[in-house]
């Protein structure tokens, strides 16, 4: 009996869960349609491959795969449901982005140059910024793309994982900081900055370039990480306090001279009033939401198309329309673990930059899911990013998987 | 016909993701049961078993090492101390024990016997030196003792 419970190993879960999405979107597609299938065999032999892979190099904590694996199936019968381009090409950006898993994995723990070079995260992400801002195209307001070859990049994914770098190599030797002294001859006075401020000044640029480019959400997401990591690693309460307060002025400065942040905050309080233009997409968001009930109303049974950018931002309220509130519960609870797996790894390891660097990602994850779960339900301001590993992108998929190699190389040091 | 398919594996859908969180969690947890005494080890104060196969190798859950503060024991059943399921200990295989500062082993009449330096012990208790190399089903450790 014992022995029988051991055996229903999660992956054949996550398998079971592949194969019946896949037959149901089989059936639900009404010209029968033989690319269902093939999809959905590819799906789970790129699961089971890398499973089976980091079982085989013992690439340390096997359940962080696992879970993102389920989410990830979970997003893609959903985004197949949607539409069967996008989560074709969904599946062509998840071999990608397993594919990077694996590079970044081996990158991480061969090359040992990534606590040595504090100023290079810096100087590329603004580069990269810059870039983006000179020849980027964007949509909804937002600058935040830029073409490579036919395909378009969102610069500031990859921007997340730089700035985890730089905060966790600024953690482990704030020295490598240089002070700067500024001297003026006239009226002969020396200025010096020291290096607290130019690490919090150099994080302000960094909020702010997303704020140029009206990433609201990734804005957010830095900003929620930089105090959380002034929080942990024991700034004094001024430096808090001071950050608390500039971030205070920021909003309200914004709120007052940047319409489209006042948007934000309108719909936020209420949605009701502008129902069909400002406020259509939140209301509808809830309004998916709501008709789901408990156990949702079905593959393919409910009607989350009426809500505009289902398929990236919004994917939660399809998921808890067709799947109901207590698949939307669970997707939580998937993060959740996820999260909890990502401070034990960050908790057992033994070096300061190992630990620094699980902790940013998991943080990273874990507020972002916050940001644009809270979104989606109406329980703060939506700001537009995606839900890791569910919403249809292939930037941010890809940008997860290399944040996921690198806690995975990190699990196997511990 | 698609709809009645469609409402009967909604259910299975969510049943099956929340077994699928409930076998992570149990996976966890017991995960965090071998880390907590894990951390014993630190203090060096008691003696303990450092395993020295390879734990990929084994098919069953073992940790790197045993603490020994205090009598323990060894089996397959799980009333002992330290459960192991590899195949080949019985239920109730060894036991471990201190007096006086000197720790002991004795075999708790297993089938397949236990072994401190190839030599096969008996029901007789036998002192533990530092170093010993102990042999239980398939399982190797050595007894690491700090005397200060």
């Amino acid at each position: 009996m014992k022995s029988y419970t051991r055996f229903v190993k999660p992956v054949y879960l996550v398998v079971l869960i592949n194969l019946m999405g896949f037959l149901l979107l089989y059936m639900y597609s009404k010209p029968y349609d033989n690319i269902t299938i093939f999809a959905g065999f590819s799906v789970i032999a790129l699961i089971c491959l890398t499973y089976a892979l980091i079982l085989k190099l013992e690439m340390g904590d096997e359940y962080l795969f696992l879970i993102v694996s389920m989410l990830m199936s979970i997003g893609i019968i959903m985004l197949y449901r949607l539409g069967r381009d996008l989560a074709l090409k969904q599946i062509i950006w998840l071999a990608v982005g397993i594919t990077m898993f694996f590079a970044c994995y081996f990158a991480y723990l061969k090359l040992n140059i990534w606590d040595k070079v504090i100023y290079i995260y810096p100087i590329v992400s603004y580069i990269l910024f810059i870039i983006t801002i000179v020849f980027g195209g964007g949509k909804r307001g937002a600058t935040n793309w830029i073409a490579i070859g036919g395909i378009s990049v969102q610069s500031s994914e990859i921007i997340k994982v730089l700035y985890v770098f730089f905060l966790a190599s600024y953690y482990t030797d704030p020295d490598k900081l240089n002070n700067i002294t500024i001297a003026f001859k006239r009226p002969n006075i020396k200025i010096n900055i020291s290096r607290q401020w130019i690490f919090i000044a150099l994080n302000y640029i960094f909020i702010g370039f997303l704020f140029l480019q009206r990433e609201l959400g990734t804005a957010f997401l830095f900003f929620g990480v930089f105090i959380f990591f002034l929080f942990i690693f024991g700034s004094k309460l001024t430096t808090l306090v001071f950050n608390a307060v500039v971030a205070c002025a920021g909003l309200v400065f914004s709120y007052f001279y940047f319409y489209h942040i006042r948007v934000r905050f309108d719909t936020w309080i209420n949605p009701w009033s502008d129902i069909s233009n400002k406020g259509y997409q939140i209301t509808q968001s809830l309004f998916a939401i709501g008709s789901g009930g408990f156990f949702g109303t079905g593959l393919g049974l409910g009607r989350p198309d009426f809500v505009p950018e289902v398929h990236t931002d919004f994917i939660f309220s399809a998921i808890c329309e067709e799947m109901g509130i207590f698949g939307g519960i669970a997707v939580i609870f998937l993060f959740f673990i996820f999260a909890y797996r990502g401070f034990k790894i960050s908790l057992m390891v033994n070096e300061t930059f190992d630990r620094i660097v699980a902790l940013g990602i998991t943080l990273m994850f874990a507020l972002q899911t916050f940001i644009i779960l809270g979104g989606v339900i109406k329980l703060i301001p939506l700001t537009g990013i995606t839900l890791p590993f569910i919403s249809y992108g292939g930037s941010s998929l890809v940008s997860g998987f290399i944040s996921l190699g690198i806690l995975q190389a990190i699990s196997r040091k511990a | 016909m698609y709809e009645i398919i469609s409402t009967i594996l909604k259910y299975v859908f969510t049943i099956v993701i929340y077994i699928f969180i409930y076998s992570i969690i149990r996976l966890i947890y017991l995960d965090i049961k071998s880390m907590n005494r894990r951390a014993g080890i630190s203090d060096r104060k008691y003696p303990y078993l450092k395993l020295l196969n390879r734990r990929d190798e084994l098919n069953f859950r073992v940790d790197e090492s045993y603490v020994l503060n205090g009598r323990k024991t060894i089996g397959r059943l799980g009333k002992n101390d330290f459960v192991i399921n590899d195949p080949f200990l019985s239920g109730n295989h060894a036991e471990f024990f201190s007096e006086d500062g000197i720790y002991y082993m004795r075999d708790l009449g297993s089938k397949n016997g236990s072994y401190i330096n190839n030599v096969r012990i008996g029901i007789d208790a036998v002192p533990l030196d530092n170093g010993d190399k102990i042999q239980i089903g398939q399982l190797t450790f050595i007894f690491v003792q700090d005397k200060r």
